[in-house]
């Protein structure tokens, strides 16, 4: 979750794989969009001697649909390059990291950003420092700095940020792959323990994030920055995927390894947990390697979800309506194949027309909320998710939710969701500190000589 | 409740989710792509031939070795038509039968049918 480790080829291939998708107005700067997607989930802190890194052979991409054909018509690709200053040392770094250049360190990734708008390619940045992984304290001792340095202003108006961060994601990935265990209901689970607090097992683990701030109107079809919501070239569809090439040769005895081909997407993410939990395993791999465009294949998945067949069974006597709606899921199809047309949410619509597509859908003239509701819209909050994401969302809790059937009535007015449909959760606040208030948004990595040391 | 049950309780519901999955139509999942029916060879830009590598069924070998054997011609060493790609080529083998062989080049990539060349391939590779 939301996708680490979500499908099993990708779960082989950390480096391409784009565990979570973000994209919301930004908060300090709301003439902007920022997107974050990042990859190589799951970082224990101490990863030496060859920490985390992104691949220099893999396509990072992250694709804007603005006319609801859930087709990119703008992406931002970012390919990686990494030098040694010393290929005879075994050392990451030889000394204290003070600086992006400091000569200490020897294992250094830069990266380019390319903006692709139809058939025009434009080379936007290149030669761009991400900064180290979080060491510790003789190796990476002022890492905010560092961090900072790497914030990356664009002569075309972008902002970019790509490097180690503490993942933003939190769940209690140890409990709901437990047989769909929740902690605080577990008293109730068909294999019942004493209720307990969730564990956020995310919470002191790492990421890569590339995050990019892009001016509105170099994302809208008009290029305006829209102020009526109900305007269909107010939406969005975002999400992000990695390509490696066709074929790759590794040839030992000539001491080459040799890539060629077009680029083939190997991973893919669009809404949080959609590959996790509404594809089943003998698709997924396909799924990743699909366009949303095609999405319609997996629609059965969405309208008919099997954890909405399996709650009932694993809390019994809990979910009774839920286990009597037989109907097809047409409020989870409009959340996350369609987004929400007019008329079913007063004052709000992200629809990207009749296309099922999985994308996050960002209706970019919803102003970012003051006091933001990690429940996003079923918590009043239209800044939120389903209307984009935000790093603090709680979007287990929100599908979940949904699943459960709070959502249903959006579509069909006579049916009663269950009390504890709308009580679900998985029982985590992350802390303030996560965050940051500023691009990229996303926090400083823990440190590997503290964590989990302390 | 009895280890029986609670290893089994899941069941219904599955089997409930295959019924609907096969009643609405939705497209089983399909068969990965056959990697190994393919063959790739690779030559450095502008080498003449390089070392060929590959992997196919032997039902799928043999009949292109037998189809192609009446046919095929000797092989024939062409004047370049142009200078040598700047990037590795690579070929593979992507589908004996018919003779398929997809050759690529940077981001490029074009498939040939070339039922001499396939089964040179084949030889090559017994």
């Amino acid at each position: 979750m939301s996708s680490h480790r979500e499908a099993p080829e990708i779960s082989k291939d950390p480096v391409a794989d784009n565990a979570d998708t973000y994209a919301f107005v930004s908060p300090d700067k709301p003439d902007t969009v920022t997107i974050i997607t990042n990859y190589v989930p799951l970082q224990l802190p101490p990863g030496g001697p060859n920490f985390f890194e992104f691949g220099d052979d893999v396509l990072y991409s992250i694709h804007i649909d603005n006319d609801g054909d859930a087709l990119p018509e703008i992406s931002y690709q970012f390919r990686f390059q990494t030098t040694l200053r010393d290929p005879n040392t075994f050392l990451y770094n030889t000394g204290p990291i003070s600086s992006l250049s400091d000569p200490n360190w020897n294992k250094r990734q830069f990266f380019t950003v390319t903006r692709v708008e139809g058939k025009k390619s434009k080379v936007l940045g290149a030669g761009l420092e991400c900064p180290p992984c979080n060491i510790g304290p003789r190796s990476t001792p002022h890492y905010p700095a560092l961090g900072a340095a790497a914030v990356h202003t664009l002569g075309s108006g972008e902002v970019v940020f790509a490097g180690q961060r503490n993942d933003p994601f939190f769940v209690d990935l140890g409990s709901i792959f437990d047989l769909g265990d929740l902690r605080p209901f577990q008293n109730l689970h068909l294999i019942p323990t004493a209720a307990a607090p969730g564990v956020d097992a995310t919470k002191t683990l790492n990421i890569h994030t590339i995050a990019i701030q892009i001016p509105i109107r170099e994302l809208t079809s008009n290029h305006t920055v829209p102020r009526d919501v109900m305007s269909p070239k107010s939406v969005l569809g975002i999400w992000g995927a990695a390509s490696r090439r066709k074929m790759r040769v590794v040839d030992t005895a000539n001491d080459e390894r040799a890539e060629s081909g077009p680029w083939v997407q190997v991973s893919r993410l669009g809404n949080p947990l959609f590959n996790e939990v509404l594809v089943p395993l003998g698709r997924k791999d396909r799924w990743n390697a699909s366009q949303p465009v095609h999405d319609r294949d997996y629609a059965g998945g969405v309208s008919h979800p099997e954890l909405g067949k399996l709650l009932p069974v694993l809390y019994p006597k809990v979910f009774p309506n839920l286990a009597a709606l037989k109907a097809p899921r047409a409020d989870l199809e409009a959340i996350l194949l369609t987004g929400l047309p007019a008329g079913i949410v007063k004052g709000f619509q992200n629809n990207t027309g009749k296309v099922l597509a999985d994308m996050l859908r960002l209706n970019v003239a919803v102003p970012p909320s003051a006091k933001p509701n990690p429940l996003g819209l079923i918590g009043g909050d239209a800044a939120g998710f389903p209307n984009g994401r935000r790093l603090a969302d709680d979007v287990v809790t929100i599908e979940l939710r949904a699943i459960a059937g709070v959502t249903y009535p959006l579509v069909d007015k006579t049916y009663t969701p269950d009390k504890a449909a709308g009580l679900i959760t998985q029982g985590l606040t992350p802390s303030p500190d996560r965050y940051q208030s500023s691009f990229p948004y996303v926090g400083d990595p823990y440190d590997g000589y503290d964590t989990p040391s302390k | 409740m009895s280890n029986s049950t609670r290893r089994s309780f899941l069941r219904p519901s599955l089997v409930t989710r295959d019924r609907v999955a096969l009643a609405g139509g939705a497209p089983a999942a399909a068969a990965t792509p056959a990697l190994n029916r393919r063959a790739f060879l690779q030559s450095s830009a502008g080498a003449a031939a390089g070392a060929a590598v590959i992997v196919t069924g032997p039902k799928l070998a043999a009949a292109a070795l037998h189809g192609a054997s009446a046919t095929a011609p000797a092989p024939v060493i062409t004047t370049p038509s142009g200078p040598p790609p700047a990037e590795t080529v690579m070929a593979y083998l992507r589908n004996a039968e018919r003779g398929e062989v997809t050759v690529m080049s940077g981001t490029r990539e074009t498939t040939y049918l070339d039922p001499a060349l396939a089964k040179r391939m084949l030889d090559a590779a017994r």
